[in-house]
């Protein structure tokens, strides 16, 4: 029963992150760009065993009932390990990054992301808040890696306080189930009791504060403004990802949400999500912000399909988790470019990019565009998803469906308001001269690392945007096979 | 032979189509040889049809089908496929028909080598020849009535294209419209007969209706319908009562071209058509008699206008009325064969006086006949060959228009001695106005000497084809006529069981000598008032008879009834775009207009007010939602964000368990608490 072969993927990283560390001590400072290159092959060698597992029919459990590895697990898991090859290579070309903790940082990365892949196979809560404790205590580091920059640490011990803090209400929670249930082990309960209901409310914000929903999203535009961009790129994709996967598995099949009764409240997060990052990224003028802001929001887009607890809100989940994963990435790998090349993340450095460096003005203009949720993008089709499926749990409801409407149009105005504010960068790519150095204004230059992340993320939001079929094939295969 | 008898159109169709695309117009360019060659090559194949038919060597009728199309199709209630052929069918009057049409087609071809020689446009001619040329024998020899109607629009339209062929001078665009129109509200009675034989029968081939009509099938009503929808399609092609008013006008074409199209072949068209469905009048004594009494009304009204024309081709195109309403009335006077002889030699003496008014008006560049005279020394020959085309026209013993005309008469004697009277009248007419003309032209004194002057006898080209005719409308008659050729050759069939055609004559011998001698008081009455010099007598009688003279010079006001009718159509046309310009438009159109303006207004007030408001407060409503969050977490502290959260969280438990009051208490107390933290520590550091 103990199904160890089924932990090879997470196994192979672990080793192969500690051996980056011992690695590190090896190669001279010269050479420690390799470990980048190590890295993120040893995501490649995990990808492969993860593609490579799942070709059983169904759920297995393994180590008790720890974890079960099922084909929605491994969508995650893939998902989880893309993510972390495209922030790797984002991190090649990052100046700030010192090279001396080459080693460290990239272990560290690898380190969360085997979190992350214990975190969405868990179906115990013991596992569960190990897994997020890995993920945490690594991004902790990787958010503050850049030693000198004062926003940077200022975010990380914000991310920590917030994390400890949230630890904190999620081992209450935890403490509060094992009261009720006496077992930590994830599975459906009865009527809900008091207790019971109060310990789910506390494991969700715990959950929430990795997967950034509001209340526990204060720490994110500090701690993404001031960590190292490719981290932010990876701590804007991959916890929450991973946590949309395991709220999935927790909220939508072991414990359903609608069977306790929090139908409701989990519909009033997820509109207080959307609505706080869309409206506050209004204001924002320093862009990491404004996209830090805007991926609270799109948390709590993708919490509308958790909300629906159907069939077709878990493949909108997953349908859209791979497409934000691609936008996303996408949008910060040109705002790492020209905040690299500016030397300010601010808005006015997208001032008449277009005149610079029009491609990318123009690969950014469509991952903003697929953000905001026009077709014939990717993220129109993951959002259709999501909106479709609460207005068909709402056709299903009967008396209850009127949270399940009202959701769906607070979606669809928060996603009118986010056009505002993702327009507001268009305008100044396309519609404001650049601004003026000694010398004219010079052309924006990309790296080759820069530019392969920018295809891949380009082809996977214009592909699944055309030819959606293909990615719902595949969401439809990985929904099914649930314990 | 027979089997290749298709060519027979295609080849002056190829050869017109090769004169037209294939060379640029160039007066000397050899093309017209061409279209020359293709006839002439038609003209011996159809001669040697003719002949074979008439000595029996050639077994006729001869039929060839081909399928050309399929289409699904109901007759008689019942639905079935219909193979549409295309085929011939060449029968005794089909085998006359080619003969006619290559051999006068031929002879104007190479009178127009003179002719038309350094006309501008001299190539295009021969192509339109060459064009009317196929057109016409393919009306002839096709066996598909619907096919048949095709060329016997394409003729229509050659006849358009050649009559305006001087398209410059004001006249003849106005000419060939108006023939094409008047031709075209004939062919509108056809078509609509076409289609009842084709509801009736379901087929468009003539052998198949004409076994459908001779077992009986067809009811004498439906015949008469269809029979009077063929009538008028043949009035308005062959000129009969009322539709006969474009043929004078068609006389402003080329002299050759009325020779040709307006005298011996498509106006005979309408004859022919006549002949070829002639079982489906059989059964129809009312068709019969229309045809028979317009025929005879045709006959009389256009002699009595040819005496009052001045214009030489003017004359002889009411002439050829006139000789085409006998030919109908013989036609509804059970003279199958009669009718169709006259159409035969009637063909070869007009075309001839065509040629010869051709050739006068060659050589004075006029038409008008009170401006020659005196012309027989300077033209002998063709003042000879009009002698003859004269002679024969008028029935002059022992030339063809004789024999033809003879068996007319007495052929309609038996019939209905009322319409023996009105023909023997008009023949009386016809030799008095041919007199006339000739007198007119030929006899008497120069009356414009410097036209006089310049006149000379036409060349070879010219001269040659008079010859040819000359002997045709000479001797053609008795030729024919010997041993009853013609009759043997194109004798109607008779429908087993329907009235029997009595073609064998047995009026009185003494008949047509009774009224050769009228046709000869009438040549010396005509001689009397136009032979001299002046034609004092002769006007001094239409001085006396103003009115009457007036009335034939306005064509019986007929020409002003038509316009009075298109006119009526112009009013109606008027009313119906008042009525769309005041009442559609004005009423309709701008009322609607104006309706959906109204209500676009409303639509833009509820889009103002509603709408744009509605969009504005969601944007005020986001804007002042994000500023106030924003406000909240100013400062970013940590400690705040934290207990921010605890605060909501509080909210969140209270939501949790509405139930608990304990609970609740517990939250609300804890959201207060965080709250007032927050409060206490807003203090700025």
């Amino acid at each position: 029963m103990q199904n160890l072969n089924l932990l090879t993927p997470e196994i192979a990283l672990c080793l192969l992150g500690l051996g980056l560390m011992l690695a590190d001590l090896l190669l001279s400072v010269r050479r420690a760009r390799l470990l980048y290159h190590l890295a993120w092959f040893s995501c490649l060698v995990a990808l492969g065993l993860v593609l490579y597992a799942p070709s059983w029919a169904g759920a297995i459990p393994g180590g008790g009932a720890l974890w079960v590895v099922d084909h929605m697990s491994q969508f995650f898991k893939a998902v989880v390990l893309i993510c972390a090859i495209l922030a790797l290579m984002l991190s090649l070309p990052y100046k700030p990054l010192p090279d001396a903790q080459a080693g460290t940082f990239s272990a560290l990365l690898l380190f969360s992301t085997a979190g992350m892949m214990f975190l969405v196979s868990a179906t115990d809560l013991l596992l569960v808040f190990v897994a997020l404790e890995l993920i945490s205590l690594s991004s902790f580091v990787l958010a503050g890696f850049e030693r000198r920059n004062r926003k940077s640490n200022e975010g990380a011990i914000k991310y920590f306080l917030f994390g400890a803090f949230s630890s904190a209400i999620m081992v209450y929670g935890i403490s509060l189930y094992y009261a009720a249930m006496g077992t930590t082990h994830l599975t459906a309960v009865g009527p809900a009791s008091p207790a019971l209901a109060l310990a789910m409310l506390f494991i969700l914000l715990g959950f929430g504060f990795k997967a950034a929903m509001a209340p526990m999203h204060f720490w994110v535009p500090d701690a993404y403004e001031g960590a190292p961009t490719p981290v932010t790129t990876f701590l804007s994709v991959a916890p929450k990802i991973a946590t949309m996967g395991v709220l999935a598995r927790v909220f939508m099949v072991l414990v359903p949400a609608s069977g306790m009764q929090m139908t409701v409240l989990l519909a009033l997060l997820a509109m207080l999500t959307m609505t706080v990052g869309n409206t506050i990224a209004i204001y924002q003028d320093n862009v990491k912000r404004m996209l830090a802001y805007s991926s609270v929001a799109q948390a709590g887009y993708i919490l509308i399909g958790i909300v629906s607890g159907n069939a077709l809100g878990l493949e909108g989940v997953l349908l859209y988790s791979a497409v934000y994963v691609a936008m996303n990435v996408g949008a910060f790998a040109v705002v790492q470019a020209v905040g690299e090349h500016e030397g300010s993340y601010g808005l006015k450095s997208f001032d008449g990019l277009s005149r610079r460096c029009l491609p990318v003005a123009l690969v950014m203009a469509v991952f903003l565009l697929s953000l905001a949720g026009i077709p014939p993008l990717a993220g129109f089709i993951g959002k259709f998803y999501l909106f479709a499926s609460a207005i068909d749990a709402g056709r299903a409801a009967g008396s209850g469906s009127l949270i399940f409407y009202a959701l769906a149009l607070v979606g669809v105005l928060n996603s009118v308001v986010s056009v505002f504010y993702y327009m507001k960068i268009v305008y100044h790519m396309f519609f404001l001269p650049p601004r003026q150095k000694e010398g004219g204004a010079p052309a924006l230059a990309v790296g080759p690392y820069i530019y392969g992340c920018l295809a891949v993320t380009l082809a996977a939001v214009l592909f699944f945007g055309l030819w959606p079929e293909s990615l719902i094939a595949h969401v439809k295969f990985s929904a099914q096979h649930l314990p | 032979m027979l089997q290749h008898v298709y060519l027979i159109p295609l080849i002056p169709l190829a050869a017109s189509l090769l004169i037209l695309l294939g060379a640029k117009e160039d007066p000397r360019s050899p093309m017209p040889f061409l279209g020359i060659a293709a006839t002439g090559w038609c003209l011996l194949q159809s001669i040697a049809i003719f002949y074979g038919a008439a000595t029996g060597e050639l077994s006729l009728p001869y039929g060839a089908d081909w399928n050309w199309f399929s289409f699904g199709a109901t007759a008689g209630g019942k639905p079935f496929l219909y193979d549409m052929p295309v085929g011939v069918l060449i029968d005794g009057s089909a085998a006359v028909m080619l003969v006619v049409v290559t051999l006068v087609s031929f002879l104007v071809q190479v009178y127009s080598l003179s002719y038309m020689r350094g006309d501008p446009r001299f190539k295009r001619y021969y192509a339109y020849l060459s064009f009317f040329t196929a057109s016409m024998l393919g009306l002839v020899v096709s066996s598909n009535l619907l096919v048949t109607f095709s060329c016997w629009e394409l003729v229509g339209f050659s006849s358009y294209l050649l009559i305006g062929f001087w398209f410059e001078r004001p006249e003849p665009p106005y000419a060939a419209k108006k023939a094409f129109i008047t031709t075209k509200l004939g062919d509108l009675g056809l078509y609509l007969a076409l289609m009842l034989i084709f509801c009736q029968v379901g087929s468009f081939q003539i052998p198949q209706i004409r076994e459908f009509v001779a077992r009986g099938f067809m009811p004498a009503a439906v015949a008469t319908a269809i029979g009077l929808g063929i009538l008028c399609g043949a009035a308005g092609k062959s000129a009969q009562f009322p539709l006969f008013i474009w043929l004078p006008d068609a006389m402003e074409g080329p002299t050759p071209v009325s020779a040709l199209i307006h005298a011996a072949t498509m106006v005979a068209a309408g004859i022919y058509l006549v002949a070829k469905c002639y079982f489906i009048f059989a059964i129809s004594p009312v068709a019969m008699e229309t045809v028979a009494w317009i025929g005879a009304i045709t006959a009389l009204l256009a002699a009595t206008m040819a005496v009052v024309s001045y214009d030489i081709k003017r004359v002889l195109a009411f002439s050829t009325v006139s000789q085409l309403g006998f030919m109908m009335c013989a036609l509804g006077s059970w003279g199958f064969s009669a009718g169709l002889f006259h159409l035969t030699t009637h063909a070869a003496f007009k075309a001839l006086l065509f040629l010869c008014a051709g050739s006068v008006i060659h050589a004075v560049h006029t038409n008008d006949m009170r401006q020659m005279g005196n012309l027989d020394k300077k033209m002998p020959i063709t003042f000879f060959a009009t002698l003859v085309g004269t002679f024969a026209i008028a029935g002059i013993p022992g030339f063809s228009g004789f024999f033809s005309k003879d068996m007319i008469l007495e052929r309609v004697f038996e019939h209905d001695p009322r319409l023996f009277v009105i023909l023997a009248i008009s023949a009386c007419l016809t030799a008095f106005y041919m007199f006339r003309l000739v007198f007119m032209t030929f006899l008497g004194q120069e009356r414009d000497l410097d036209r006089y002057l310049h006149a000379h006898e036409s060349p070879w080209p010219m001269t040659v084809p008079l010859f040819v005719l000359m002997a045709l409308a000479a001797f053609s008659g008795w030729l024919l006529d010997r041993g009853e050729i013609f009759t043997r050759l194109v004798n109607f069939q008779a429908l087993p069981g329907i009235a029997p055609a009595h073609e064998a004559a047995h009026a009185p011998a003494y008949l047509t000598w009774y009224v050769t001698a009228f046709v000869f008081f009438a040549i010396y009455l005509a001689f009397r008032l136009y032979g001299g010099s002046n034609f004092r007598e002769a006007e001094s009688i239409k001085r006396r008879c103003a009115p009457v003279f007036n009335l034939l010079e306005r064509r019986y006001y007929l020409d002003d009834i038509f316009l009075a009718l298109v006119g009526l159509s112009d009013r109606a046309a008027r009313l119906a775009f008042w009525i769309d310009s005041e009442v559609v438009d004005r009423f309709f159109v701008d009322g609607w207009g104006l309706l959906m303006l109204a209500l676009a207004r409303l639509c833009h007030l509820f889009d103002d007010n509603l709408i744009d408001r509605s969009v504005d407060a969601t944007g005020g409503l986001s804007v002042s939602l994000g500023g106030t969050l924003r406000w909240i977490v100013r400062r970013g502290l940590v400690q705040e964000y934290l207990l921010w959260s605890a605060a909501v969280m509080s909210v969140l438990t209270l939501l949790t368990l509405p139930a608990q009051r304990y609970c609740l208490g517990a939250s609300v107390g804890l959201g207060l608490l965080a709250i007032l933290t927050l409060l206490l520590v807003r203090r700025p550091r």
